[in-house]
């Protein structure tokens, strides 16, 4: 009897002791993940001008999205950020990790930094190159155009489809090489013995990349892919920086709509709405293009 | 009698805790309240300009003399929007705003949102009041800027006129006269200038990253032919018969070469058009030989004049204003009554406007001080010692009155991409003006 008197609460105190130890990170999560989520949700359901007291507007908020052009607008820009993220950074970034893979390249090292280095480099500082290059009437990239081709009155960051189009060549000059990252220690992990296989097979380079390559960095693809989507989706700094989400609206992103409803206008609930509306479309998107990669199963 | 323990370790540490704790929540409570009425104070300034942290540190000495307060500063300086974004926080906080702050004109309007303005900031209107003349003397056209229902929350910096400023040295290789009157003459001689020698007399910008540069350029013009964004009311008043003269004399500017478009007034393309000369002369707030011209093209000293601006053939005045920052006092603060004896001994006194402008070159907000002989004097070196003051006090009556809105930005957005389509052809000023106007009820009041 003594021996179970003494060793119940020793194995109560055992048993806790593992939630004890993860403890810190989940009160740090609840404390900073799902606390501002439902601060969020709350305050979408309210009219805020950052103080005082928020006023109960129930779905109001929402409601006025549905029917916001701006929103709209704001939306459809997203949307095709994310294209560019997806369907044009990510390739990109694939084939130049295939190039700076290829054995006997020279100064391999040289070529991997200088592809990484717009990652790093500060986004102001970013703006402030790509706003000489893009100037209408003194920029780099209409000189050159004017030198080569004799013409170079382009408005890139004036006209709302050029706009787009400055948007995207900043995104792929400063995210490629990052993503390359990935796909080059993807492509390293590649046992060479399913290239030798695939070349006794007599497979060429394009049957070699789609039978071996490929298949064998599906899972990092995945990651890329998924990471790319949203962080493309919350694309901020490259449109706020360059063009303000102008012209007319152009590339006003989701989060620069977020950000302007917030702390220029004074509208924190119609923002929150803005917000949560971006979460759970990100959060789904990204859900089903997880389940399209497979990414979590377990292959066979 | 037993002698009193001595503390366990856990004790302690149990104390120790409490402490902390108390400690903390102490900290995390709001300033203290108890209003302090004379002696030493340390006032909590935020500004955007180190002009201005300059011109109020050098003003403590008369702050000291004219006041019961023994004056120091604690500047921090932040970005214009940032300053106003790090009020609201700190106020939600309830802790850590400061007792000084300067808004910059267009950041102000997030201040007119809801009743942020009136829990916030201390209402000056009483104390301009209780100074004998002072009302009066004060120019409404400057104060109308940072008001509220009638309610005045802050002191603008300056009366920043607009005026027309040119390269007297080109103006006369060119044979162009100095003296026309209307903007139509004015356009016509451009357009052969232009023609002749590659050369605009007109700028207006078109960086997408900042509305409010996009909309400044023709914000001058339209107020100067007698148009507003907002009336009295904040009621919009943008889509009216003047606002389409403007943008349609900008638009046929752009075609003709008189205007150019330029990405930045403040940036590498402006001054690269200075230094070539592809601008000769452009219309602008007084405030932009400081800021604009003289960082730009320092070795252009003395080729700059200034002169008042054309006049409209369709009506309106000779000048208009573009700018300003005012400073309000935080209310219901220890530092309150300390702050608001400071602004109004350094900002308002006659000697303080008169410093000012030696000092910043920001023009009085009193129309008394337009009278001081010493500011008539002043000559501009980079104006080729061109006496300045005289031109600003006779376009001083002129000076039309802003009124903004809290859905100020909410414009500026909307009609920055409308001016923007309209100077490329895309829309007809007329068009680009509707379009704003539909744009600006489809987003206000959301």
């Amino acid at each position: 009897m003594s021996t179970t008197t003494t060793a119940g609460p020793h194995r109560a105190r055992s048993s806790w002791a593992p939630y004890l130890f993860i403890s810190p990170f989940y009160l740090l999560y609840v404390l900073f993940m799902l606390v501002p989520i439902a601060v969020s949700l709350w305050l979408s359901l309210t009219e805020w001008v950052g103080l005082g007291t928020p006023h109960w507007v129930g779905l109001r908020n929402y409601r006025l999205l549905a029917t916001d052009i701006s929103f709209h607008r704001a939306l459809g820009n997203t949307a095709v950020f994310v294209l560019v993220a997806v369907c044009v950074v990510v390739p990109l970034a694939l084939l130049i990790a295939q190039a700076l893979n290829t054995r006997g390249l020279r100064v391999r090292d040289l070529w991997r930094t200088a592809y990484f280095v717009p990652v790093v480099v500060s986004p102001i500082l970013v703006a402030l190159i790509f706003g000489l290059v893009f100037d209408r009437q003194f920029g780099l990239a209409n000189s050159v155009l004017r030198a080569l081709f004799g013409t170079g009155g382009v408005d890139w960051l004036g006209d709302p489809g050029w706009a787009r189009v400055s948007i995207a060549l900043v995104m792929l000059w400063r995210w490629t090489g990052y993503l390359t990252v990935f796909f080059l220690a993807g492509l390293q992990n590649v046992p060479r013995e399913l290239y030798e296989a695939a070349a006794l097979d007599g497979a060429g380079r394009l049957r070699t990349f789609t039978t071996v390559t490929l298949p064998a960095l599906k899972p990092v693809t995945a990651f890329v892919v998924v990471t790319s989507f949203i962080g493309a989706a919350q694309i901020f700094e490259e449109p706020y920086l360059l063009t303000g989400g102008g012209p007319a609206e152009s590339t006003l992103s989701v989060t620069m709509f977020i950000y302007r409803a917030a702390f220029q206008r004074q509208q924190f609930g119609y923002a929150a709405a803005a917000a949560v509306v971006l979460f759970v479309l990100v959060f789904g998107l990204s859900q089903l293009v997880n389940r399209l990669l497979g990414i979590g199963r377990a292959t066979s | 009698m037993y002698p009193p323990p001595h503390p366990t370790r856990r004790t302690l540490l149990r104390g120790a805790l409490g402490l902390s704790t108390a400690a903390a929540l102490t900290a995390c409570g709001a300033d203290s309240t108890t209003a302090l009425t004379s002696g030493d104070v340390t006032l909590a300034l935020w500004t955007h300009d180190p002009g201005y942290e300059a011109f109020f540190e050098k003003g403590i000495p008369e702050a000291d003399r004219l006041t019961d307060f023994r004056y120091h500063l604690k500047v921090t300086r932040a970005g214009a929007p940032d300053v106003v974004t790090k009020l609201l926080a700190q106020a939600v906080a309830g802790r850590g705003t400061p007792d000084l702050i300067g808004f910059e004109i267009g950041s102000f309007p997030r201040m007119l949102r809801g009743d942020i303005a009136e829990r916030l900031l201390y209402d000056l209107t009483d104390d301009i009041a209780a100074v004998p003349g002072l009302k009066d003397d004060l120019l409404p056209a400057r104060t109308a800027p940072f008001s509220k229902d009638g309610r005045v929350y802050a002191f603008d910096s300056d009366t920043p006129m607009v005026v027309y400023f040119y390269r007297d040295d080109l103006f006369d290789r060119y044979n162009m006269p100095k003296n026309t009157a209307t903007w139509e003459e004015f356009a016509e001689v451009g357009a052969r200038v232009h023609r002749d020698h590659g050369a605009s007399m007109c700028v207006v910008s078109t960086v997408g990253s900042d509305a409010g540069q996009v909309v400044q350029s023709f914000q001058m013009l339209l107020y100067q032919r007698g148009g507003a964004f907002f009336d009295a009311d904040q009621n919009l008043v943008l889509d009216s018969p003047e606002a389409e003269e403007v943008l349609r004399f900008l638009c046929d500017g752009l075609r003709t070469g008189f205007v150019i478009d330029i990405s930045d007034y403040y940036g590498a393309a402006m001054q690269t058009a200075l230094k070539q000369g592809r601008v000769i002369g452009l219309p602008m707030a007084i405030w932009y030989k400081n800021y604009g011209l003289m960082p730009n093209v320092p070795e252009q000293n003395g080729r700059w004049r200034v002169k008042a601006l054309p006049r409209f053939e369709g009506g309106g005045a000779v000048t208009a204003a573009a700018g300003g920052t005012g400073f309000g006092v935080i209310k219901d603060k220890a530092n309150t009554r300390a702050a608001r004896d400071f602004l109004f001994k350094t900002w308002l006194t006659h000697e303080g406007q008169v410093r000012r402008f030696t000092e910043t070159g920001y023009l009085p907000t009193r129309r008394s001080v337009y009278d001081d002989p010493r500011l008539s004097a002043a000559r501009d070196d980079f104006c080729g010692g061109q006496r300045l003051f005289p031109l600003y006090r006779e376009l001083l009556p002129q000076v039309p009155p802003f009124h903004q809105s809290p859905d100020q930005s909410i414009l500026y957005d909307v009609l920055a991409g409308n001016l923007l389509r309209a100077y490329h052809g895309d829309l007809s000023p007329r068009q680009a003006l509707k379009q704003t106007a539909a744009d600006f009820r489809d987003q206000a009041g959301r």
